[in-house]
């Protein structure tokens, strides 16, 4: 059976008009669903590669791929194109332009020529998911950036996408309103089966999140696979100016350092380390430690 | 309080008072007829009750705090006051009200300039009091509905309503590069103030280019095809405020009419 790819880059380059090449015969593939992170430093060519998935910028070579039709960049299908791909941008001053949070959420659903009542139900459900309705008459500068993050990512879910781009959704934001962010994308993934793909160079998020992952270098994608295959190869995670999550970082040094015994892959989020490290000293010996630390005599 | 704070605190003010929620319709109604009734008033008694209507409406119904309020008239007002003094010394004709003597000559002051001095005074703080009215309780989102409702070139308020969202995010940009350079004694001499100024200036209309990018691809990628489309839905207007209007509107006509002859 040929499973049906949503996106398909073939050998994509693009080079910016200064002569620079942005990014060097990228090819990768993404099925309906999933969850899909682009990690990379500054500057590896993360929003270029996302530009072209909307066909904002369009390849200076090679072929992007749509549900296995090549994209055209006429006005119109690029219209249905972007209706479906629906694009967060890292800075949400760039998109609320609206001097209401309402007007800015309709602008959308207003360009897909939706009749007012559609779309005043869409901005009215959009804010909802998103939990900034009491927002709605506020003007954009009245807003923290979390905030205004969510505004932004509800502009672009009132046109009822298919596949949600976001570019460094949690950048700059407090660990509160980045996981907020976080969780509410995982929802809209598990409940209305939305296809997501987060460029981000915030690799604790990433085991967390992704069922795909995607490392760019200089223009190209060095690596690919699930998160678990990726990040078992720490010398090459490095040697490309990123790092491990922090808890695979420690069972590593423990291993390397402390010859502590994991025969297994090292564990990725706090869940899996918790659980290897209970198995390590089994119950038996917690208990135990626990009487002796009582009568106070453990030393 | 600087320019940009004033501006803040205004546009803060029309999104929050108690008349946000209603008829912008209704106000932009009220505003501008009782300017223009105020304004083609030939005595003091029309912009009288303009004025003290619309500061009533202001400070007990829309909830706008009266020190606030009395800041923005100050300035307004004393510019005003010193016009028309000058107008009640230098223009008129006819009878004399009184003469000032000066050792080297006589200056001569007529009753109908000095009428014409307090007329033009009342008129102006009338007119001031509805814009005062338009601008502290309407949002500037609303305005730009009715505009487009008054069929106002399109041209015209699509730059105003991106001029007007990117006004507060380029305050603050510039309010951050002025801190940056203060830090960096960038204003710590006359000369360097003026270099820091106008490196501040060139470098904040790089922004404003760069930003216009961003934002058109933005736009673009939700849609964007020349045309911004609002989605209009403010509130209708009550049938009794716009009944209570135009009672108020043909009580100032009756009064200006009836006034005419005697002033």
């Amino acid at each position: 059976m040929v499973i049906r790819m949503l996106f398909r880059l073939e050998n994509v380059s693009y080079r910016y008009s200064d002569g620079t090449l942005a990014l060097d015969g990228i090819s990768l593939s993404l099925a309906k669903g999933e969850r899909m992170i682009l990690l990379g430093t500054n500057g590896s060519g993360k929003t270029t590669l996302l530009l072209h998935l909307n066909g904002i910028l369009k390849p200076t070579s090679g072929k992007v791929y749509f549900e296995d039709k090549p994209l055209e960049y006429t006005s119109k299908s690029l219209l249905d194109l972007r209706r479906r791909v629906g694009f967060v941008f890292q800075d949400p001053n760039d998109q609320l332009f609206a001097p209401t949070v309402k007007q800015d959420v309709a602008f959308g659903p207003l360009n897909l020529g939706q009749p007012i009542d559609k779309v005043k139900k869409s901005v009215n459900e959009a804010l909802k998911i998103v939990g900034m309705s009491e927002y709605a008459d506020k003007p954009p500068h009245f807003l923290s950036l979390g905030q205004k993050k969510r505004v932004a990512l509800a502009g672009v879910l009132a046109m009822r996408p298919e596949v949600l781009v976001m570019d460094e959704p949690t950048s700059n934001l407090d660990p509160r309103a980045a996981s907020k962010i976080l969780h509410l994308l995982l929802q809209l993934n598990q409940e209305f089966g939305l296809t997501l793909i987060l460029a981000t160079h915030d690799v604790d998020m990433v085991p967390l999140f992704a069922t795909k992952l995607h490392i760019m270098s200089k223009g190209k994608i060095v690596l690919e696979g699930s998160p678990e295959e990726i990040f078992s190869n720490t010398e090459l995670i490095r040697s490309i100016d990123l790092r491990s999550p922090r808890i695979t970082h420690l069972f590593e040094i423990l291993r390397r350092k402390n010859h502590l015994l994991i025969n297994k892959r090292l564990p990725l989020t706090i869940g899996e380390a918790r659980r290897e490290i209970l198995e390590l000293i089994n119950f038996g010996d917690i208990i135990k430690l626990k009487r002796t630390t009582k009568e106070g005599n453990y030393a | 309080m600087s320019f940009g704070n004033l501006c803040a605190q205004i546009d803060r003010c029309a999104y929050t008072n108690a008349l946000a929620k209603s008829s912008p319709a209704t106000k932009v109604f009220f505003a501008l007829s009782a300017l223009i009734l105020s304004v083609s008033s030939p005595s003091p008694l029309v912009p009288i009750i303009v004025f003290l209507t619309t500061t009533t409406l202001l400070l007990r119904f829309a909830k706008i705090p009266a020190h606030f309020y009395s800041s923005l008239l100050v300035y307004p007002t004393i510019i005003v006051a010193i016009s028309c003094f000058i107008i009640a010394l230098f223009f008129g004709y006819g009878e004399p009200l009184t003469e000032i003597v000066l050792p080297w000559f006589r200056w001569t002051v007529f009753k109908s300039g000095v009428m014409m001095g307090v007329t033009t005074f009342f008129r102006v703080e009338g007119a001031l009091s509805c814009l005062y009215f338009l601008v502290l309780t309407t949002s500037m989102g609303d305005i730009f509905i009715i505009l487009r409702r008054a069929h106002i070139p399109k041209i015209l308020i699509e730059m105003s309503l991106l001029i007007y969202r990117y006004m507060f995010v380029f305050m603050e940009v510039a309010a951050q590069m002025y801190t940056a350079q203060k830090l960096r004694l960038g204003h710590s001499s006359w000369q360097k103030r003026i270099r820091s100024t106008a490196l501040l200036a060139g470098n904040l209309f790089i922004r404003t280019l760069e930003q216009g990018e961003r934002t058109f691809i933005a736009m673009n990628a939700r849609g964007y095809d020349g045309n911004i489309r609002n989605l209009d839905d403010l509130p209708r207007p009550r049938r009794v405020s716009l009944m209570g209007i135009v009672f108020f509107d043909v009580i100032l006509v009756f009064v200006t009419l009836s006034t005419i002859n005697l002033w």
